[in-house]
């Protein structure tokens, strides 16, 4: 009964009484890409890649901006901690030392070849060898470290295993009075302010000075930074204004964060003492996430991680940054230049380019010199200047890029359209009385849309090159911000010495670009009307 | 039936076409005088068939009609209106009235919209417009739709289906759908058989002939085919380099054709009955049809015409009233004058005189 109550719906038949459903054009490119087998692993790569540069804040990897100088240059490792890492590191140093000082003997054929590794510059093979080598001869018993080398080792080992970072996620104020707890994050300005002055012990009136000053200063230097080059009578006007902009609820604002800050540091000091204390009795169990009372009125909750068990899985950068979440937030940067950069191009190319080819004439002729012109511009070079004369961020690079990329869409654009303003189907919705702008929308550009996405998707990898490009050259993207170009860059000094910082970036871009490239490849063959025989 | 009011009063109308050369000063060295001058009457409920050779101007002439070209000169007086100088508004209320179905089906229909949207564009465009007899929801839409499929033969189920799913018949189908969905008063057919298959021809015919009967339309309709044009017209007119040759009943024309012309264009299709094949009188012309890029002074025919006279090289013959409802436009039937004593000389005299006056 159910079921025949859902099928009383009408359906279309035909004459063998076989339900008859409708195929549009767009189903039948999608049927035509899913036997399209690297096309199809294509799109299942962008997407994870995308998922991943989506979600990167969610993933359980290090933030990409935290530096820890002692982490600088770790190799990649699955199983080994970064404090391992550090250990390995120096006894490297120490046997290679040894070696020179003669203390390690090795047999004169060895010492030769070493000697033609140093000639050859790689280093990695000599380290790797001492190290192997001095580890063999010490369990053997024929070497030992000198006094100093041991007591090196030794204290390396005890910040190995004492060294911790703490972080103050919460900060809460107990009212003495009514014994009612905040969150210090959501007091107000003057509430914060009494508390830190407790705090230290100090009279209010004084820290409101000092933080009005810090405030006054750090928007100067901010508004130094935007408009260089001004007399000092000049930037003390401004300052005015600009104070005067914020008002006092922005002030106070920036004062708060400020002071905020303070105690938070104030409160790791304190957390600090403690956990060290702890460690020398023994009784630190990391990790640590737990709450601590500072005095009669101020908690915090802290957590605290022993600082060298952590894990890089794919090595450190040259400041002891995570390469794992260095590519995955570059990745983030990356994908959205490509997608932003081709989208925005591609709708200027689609408006011009329609225009240009349904009004034909003077238009069109002013129109597409223009283009010509900009043609004729060294593409790289505008984008250098305009980066140059903007200021160097991400913005100011999306815009660079999409005001030179339009040129081809809007050629393509046009030309679609020439050829079909005079189809029959323009002409009907002509005589039906249609708009230009419903002709041009409704009727053209649906019907060389295929050509423009599969344009567009094969755009995307030249973008992501391009803004590579630029941030290699110093460009783009500017630290702490990460994207696969700038990566790449960094890492090329010292690429002999550190193959990993290199390596990887550059194997996750490949591999994205390749995916984009099937993946366009197989759209356009979809879109391809001719190709229709394949199904 | 001449009586009545005209419904579409065509003066003069010509259409040309600029010939540019030069690849960046375009300057114009000509025309292509692709409609040249035509004038006719188009009456409410009759259809009136244009026929003539490729290249004649017929879909030309259509098209400078509905406005899709606008006409170099001329005028097109629809419901008291001169199109050709009309405002926008103006035009698009008459455009309402006044509907085309194209030639080719394939080419016709927008591939990437559905069966549903194409039927419903023009009231869509209408309804936003304002211009509509009273406003329709989408449902009325909907319902509209629908209604006009099963009007015109197509299953109201088919209606999200895409027009690359149909057959060239069901695709004309649609087109006409289409130009039946503002209810106009007037369709303007650009060769709407041409591109289908004979069988399917006469079923696309019908169907105009049971519409045409069921709303009171008025057709202009173009066919290169003689039969279907004897077929499905109360009126022909016979079209030659951009000029109508010869206008008429069609009983009286297919029964006694007066331009020569016109009786090689008969003669020339086939009667399919071997025996009268046999032996039937084809008239061949002799030569091709002259390029329509320059003016001409004489007879538009005269270059072909096996009954040429000198008095046709220098002069245009105007439309003749042969008999009521049967006009022509050749000296031969001029009731005033005999122009084959005339000689060359005489002719030539003449015209210089009447152009000096």
């Amino acid at each position: 009964m159910n079921l025949s109550l859902r099928k009383s719906e009408e359906q279309a038949i035909n004459e063998f009484d076989q339900v008859v459903v409708g195929n549009s054009l767009t189903k039948d490119a999608w049927r035509r890409l899913k036997k399209n087998k690297m096309a199809v692993i294509g799109m299942i790569v962008v997407i994870i890649y995308s998922l991943l540069a989506a979600f990167a804040m969610f993933l359980p990897i290090y933030p990409y901006d935290q530096i820890i100088l002692d982490h600088r240059h770790l190799p990649p490792s699955l199983t080994k901690n970064a404090g391992t890492l550090m250990m390995d590191a120096r006894l490297k140093d120490l046997y290679f030392k040894a070696w020179k000082g003669g203390s390690l003997i090795v047999t004169d054929q060895q010492s030769a070849q070493i000697k033609e590794w140093i000639a050859l510059n790689e280093t990695n093979k000599v380290w790797d060898f001492c190290l192997a080598e001095g580890q063999r001869q010490q369990q053997a018993g024929t070497f030992t470290f000198s006094a100093a080398d041991q007591r090196t080792i030794d204290r390396l080992q005890e910040k190995i295993d004492t060294e911790f970072l703490i972080n103050v996620d919460k900060v809460f104020f107990t009212d003495p009075q009514t014994h009612k707890t905040h969150n210090l994050a959501k007091m107000s300005y003057e509430e914060v302010l009494k508390i830190y002055a407790d705090l230290l012990g100090m009279d209010v009136a004084i820290i409101q000075e000092q933080v009005q000053s810090e405030v006054e200063s750090q928007v100067l230097n901010n508004y130094k930074a935007t408009t260089p080059d001004l007399s000092a009578e000049e930037y003390a006007a401004n300052l005015v204004l600009e104070l005067q902009a914020l008002g006092e609820k922005g002030v106070s604002a920036i004062a708060k964060t400020n002071v905020l800050g303070k105690v938070k540091t104030n409160i790791t000091r304190t957390a600090e003492r403690e956990l060290k204390r702890e460690i020398s009795e023994g009784s630190a169990h990391f990790p640590i996430d737990r709450q601590i009372q500072i005095n009669s009125s101020i908690k915090a909750d802290i957590t605290a991680t022993k600082k060298h068990d952590r894990r890089y899985y794919l090595g450190t950068d040259y400041s002891g940054r995570d390469m794992l979440s260095r590519i995955i937030y570059g990745g983030q940067v990356s994908i959205a230049i490509g997608l932003i950069g081709s989208l925005t191009s591609v709708l200027i190319g689609i408006i011009l380019g329609s225009i240009a080819g349904y009004l034909g004439g003077k238009v069109d002729f002013i129109l597409m010199r223009i283009v010509d012109i900009m043609y004729g511009l060294p593409y790289m070079l505008l984008v250098i200047i305009f980066m140059a004369i903007f200021g160097r961020n991400i913005m100011n690079l999306f815009v660079a890029l999409a005001m030179v990329s339009w040129l081809t869409v809007a050629r393509m654009v046009r030309g679609q359209i020439m050829s079909l303003k005079n189809s029959e189907y323009v002409e009907a919705a002509r005589s039906m009385g249609a708009s230009t702008g419903r002709i041009i929308f409704r009727h053209m550009v649906p019907n060389s849309l295929s050509v423009i996405i599969v344009y567009s998707t094969l755009r995307v990898p030249a973008f992501i090159m391009q803004e590579s490009f630029l941030s290699f050259l110093g460009l783009g993207v500017q630290a702490p911000f990460a994207s696969w170009g700038s990566l790449v860059g960094d890492a090329v000094n010292g690429m002999t010495l550190y193959p990993w910082k290199l390596i990887f970036p550059a194997i996750a871009m490949t591999i994205f670009l390749f995916a984009m490239n099937f993946f366009g490849d197989g759209l356009r063959d979809a879109f391809d009307p001719q190709s229709k025989n394949q199904l | 039936m001449n009586k009545q009011k005209p419904l579409l009063e065509v003066r003069d109308l010509k259409q040309h076409f600029p010939i540019t050369s030069g690849a960046i000063l375009q300057k114009q060295v000509g025309f292509i005088r692709a409609v040249d001058g035509i004038s006719f009457d188009v009456y409410p409920g009759e259809t009136l068939g244009i026929v003539g050779e490729s290249g004649c101007g017929k879909s030309t002439a259509v098209r400078s009609i509905s406005q899709l070209h606008k006409p170099t000169s001329g005028s097109v007086l629809f419901g008291g209106v001169d199109l050709v100088t009309a405002d926008k508004e103006t035009m698009l209320k008459a455009r309402r009235e006044m509907q085309m179905i194209f030639q080719d089906p394939y080419a016709s229909l927008d591939p990437r919209m559905t069966v549903r949207s194409i039927i419903a564009e023009p009231l869509v465009i209408y309804n936003r417009r304002g211009l509509l007899e009273k406003p329709m929801s989408n449902i009325e839409i909907e319902h509209r739709v629908e209604d006009l499929m099963e009007r015109v033969g197509l299953n109201k189920l088919f209606k999200n289906r895409y027009p690359h799913e149909f057959s060239g018949g069901q695709r004309q189908r649609i087109g006409i759908a289409r130009a039946l969905a503002l209810n106009p008063k007037i369709i303007l057919a650009d060769e709407p058989v041409s591109a289908l298959d004979v069988s399917i021809q006469s079923q696309i015919l019908n169907l105009l002939s049971d519409l045409q009967k069921e709303f009171g339309l008025t057709y202009i309709f173009i066919a290169h085919d003689l039969a279907v044009i004897q077929h499905i017209s109360t009126r022909v007119a016979v079209m030659y380099l951009g000029k109508f040759v010869e206008i008429s009943d069609a009983v009286r024309l297919y029964d006694n054709p007066l331009h020569p012309y016109t009786t090689a264009l008969l003669s020339a299709a086939p009667i399919p009955d071997p025996a009268i094949e046999k032996g039937r009188q084809r008239i061949i012309l002799s030569g091709d049809v002259p390029s329509p890029d320059k003016e001409r002074f004489g007879c538009y025919f005269y270059d072909r015409c096996p009954k040429r006279m000198p008095w046709c090289s220098c002069h245009i013959p105007p439309m003749f009233d042969h008999e009521p409802g049967h006009q022509v436009a050749c000296w031969l039937y001029d009731p005033e004058r005999d122009y084959h004593a005339v000689t060359m000389e005489e002719a030539v005299r003449d015209s210089a005189s009447s152009q000096v006056v």
